[in-house]
């Protein structure tokens, strides 16, 4: 981390990749990490939540186990009940087991709070009680040989009713209950349906995202490179809003686009020398030319400057001039051309520039014994370009057609220039 | 023999005729001053000039033409280059195709007529050509 911080500073640095740094950062390696924190922490939200419900379920087991317990020695009271009344036994029965469901009611009375309402409760509770009460006051009168059919009967009537209402109660308390459990069992079995569905889910989503994160740049820089391969050298600029791992791609390839167009400009340098040293000998044999005249001229005056006439001697002085200015012009030709330049792009006569190219090579024309001949379009439109490039491009084909019109002899026409 | 040395002198550039025209009558020739080569070489067919002395480099015609013109016509003839571009290779050939002699660019008058002198001296005519130069 610390590396690449670095890393990254020194790269800000370079004025061309500004543009691809100064974007906040959101890579990829914290994209991904950022996905994976949130699956691990679905995935433990998953499991947590089915713990929870598994213990819940395992606790209304226990309950529903219970009510039914409660609910067995109800019914079983009330058979007792019955077959007292029918044939007069089991009445302990009865007691035993309306005794057992007071047991189990009173440790799970907190519980049965919870489901039913503290009203009912009370209600089974009460019922409870009395029907208790009504069994103990049957064996009172039991154990004391009481025989009053009329007191029994009103025990009787009071026994169906609580015992009615309280396996009601009881049934209901159970049902209640499995229904509660089923849901819950319902819920559970479907949890891990829709986990799955929504890991799919938000999984295709941030699958697409990541693909389209990392396809965008790539096409783009695919692009890029399309267009680097043309020719053209400007440096690659943002078009997402974040740095990522793409950025750095993106500062290095800026890099050897800056190092790229230091060595063009190198090469068209060195072949611009090259062409200056081939013409460099043709100008010096051309300087010969006027040199000549000069000083065949000078000598002639200082010779004959007595016997000369005024208008020879004049005739003479303006030969001398204008063989100095034709060597001048012979001179000022190759420096402006050798002149290292700016590049520049403006209007140009390519007719002009031609010419002025095939003077500049006149002298390599006329050693190698050939001949130029062009044809220049009168009303050519100007063109917008590199004067001082496009010179070079005609000085280089001239020079080439030159050596080959020198090695063959087949060319008959060294330059056709046809515009 | 002839009372004056004969010379044709070919030269594209003008001021060359111009100049060393009147230097060689000066010095007792008869000259005939060309820029034309094709004219050059019709008056050579025309006339047998004892020295012909061309230019090398000219647009239509090159020096070693005319060289080898003058050697089809006659053996006698003298016939001196001059060159802007003193290369060993075209001395070479020059000289192989039987040129009297190189004068390589830019020269004085006196170096010109030097080299006419030894032509003249070659051909007998010394005397005159040593009292001009």
């Amino acid at each position: 981390m610390y590396k690449k911080n670095i890393f990254q500073k020194k790269l800000v640095s370079t004025t061309a990749d500004n543009g691809l740094l100064e974007r906040p950062q959101f890579s990829f390696r914290l994209h991904i990490s950022l996905v994976f924190i949130f699956f691990s922490l679905f995935s433990m939200a998953i499991i947590v939540g089915s713990v929870i419900a598994i213990n819940r379920i395992q606790k209304k087991l226990h309950f529903v186990q219970a009510s039914e317990r409660y609910l067995f020695e109800i019914e079983q009271a009330r058979r007792s009940e019955k077959n007292y009344f029918l044939y007069g036994t089991n009445l302990e029965n009865a007691v035993q087991n309306a005794s057992n469901a007071k047991s189990i009611l009173s440790q799970n009375l907190q519980k049965i709070v919870t489901v039913l309402s503290a009203e009912q409760t009370e209600t089974i509770v009460v019922h409870l009680d009395r029907y208790r009460s009504l069994l103990q006051e049957l064996m009172v009168l039991e154990k004391n040989g009481i025989d009053s059919s009329a007191k029994k009967s009103k025990i009787e009537n009071s026994l169906r009713k609580y015992g009615a209402e309280m396996v009601k109660v009881a049934a209901a308390l159970v049902d209640k209950e499995q229904d509660s459990m089923n849901a819950m069992l319902h819920l559970i079995q479907r949890i891990p349906i829709y986990s799955l569905v929504v890991v799919l889910l938000i999984g295709l989503f941030v699958a697409r995202f990541l693909v389209q994160r990392l396809i965008k740049p790539l096409k783009y820089l695919v692009e890029c490179t399309h267009r680097i391969a043309t020719g053209d050298f400007s440096p690659i600029k943002p078009i997402r809003k974040y740095r990522d791992e793409f950025t750095t791609v993106e500062v290095a390839i800026n890099r050897m686009l800056e190092q790229l167009k230091s060595h063009e400009a190198a090469m068209v340098e060195s072949h611009k020398l090259r062409a200056v040293g081939t013409l460099t000998a043709g100008v010096a044999h051309e300087l010969n030319n006027p040199l000549n005249n000069i000083m065949l001229t000078a000598h002639t005056m200082l010779e004959d400057y007595k016997d000369l006439s005024e208008d020879e001697l004049l005739e003479m002085v303006n030969d001398l001039i204008n063989e100095a200015d034709r060597s001048r012009s012979i001179v000022r030709n190759l420096l402006d051309f050798a002149r290292e330049s700016e590049s520049i792009s403006e209007p140009l006569d390519l007719g002009a520039l031609v010419n002025d190219t095939i003077k500049l090579a006149l002298n390599q024309v006329k050693v190698s014994g050939a001949k130029i001949e062009t044809q220049i379009q009168p009303d050519l439109p100007r063109t917008r370009g590199d004067g001082q490039q496009l010179k070079q491009v005609f000085l280089n084909l001239i020079l080439n057609a030159l050596v080959t019109f020198k090695s063959s002899g087949i060319v008959t026409k060294p330059l056709k220039s046809q515009c | 023999m002839k009372e004056k040395l004969e010379i044709l002198l070919l030269d594209d550039e003008a001021i060359v005729g111009n100049r060393l025209g009147p230097a060689i009558k000066k010095a007792g020739c008869n000259v005939e001053v060309f820029e034309d080569p094709q004219k050059a070489l019709n008056r050579i067919n025309e006339k047998e000039f004892d020295v012909v002395v061309t230019d090398i480099m000219m647009a239509d015609v090159n020096g070693i033409q005319v060289l080898e013109e003058v050697r089809k016509k006659s053996d006698k003839t003298k016939v001196i280059i001059i060159t802007g571009y003193a290369t060993v290779a075209l001395a070479r050939e020059a000289m192989d195709k039987g040129a009297f002699d190189i004068i390589a660019k830019p020269f004085r008058p006196k170096d010109f007529l030097a080299v006419i002198a030894k032509a003249a001296d070659s051909l007998g005519y010394k005397r005159e050509i040593v009292a001009a130069a």
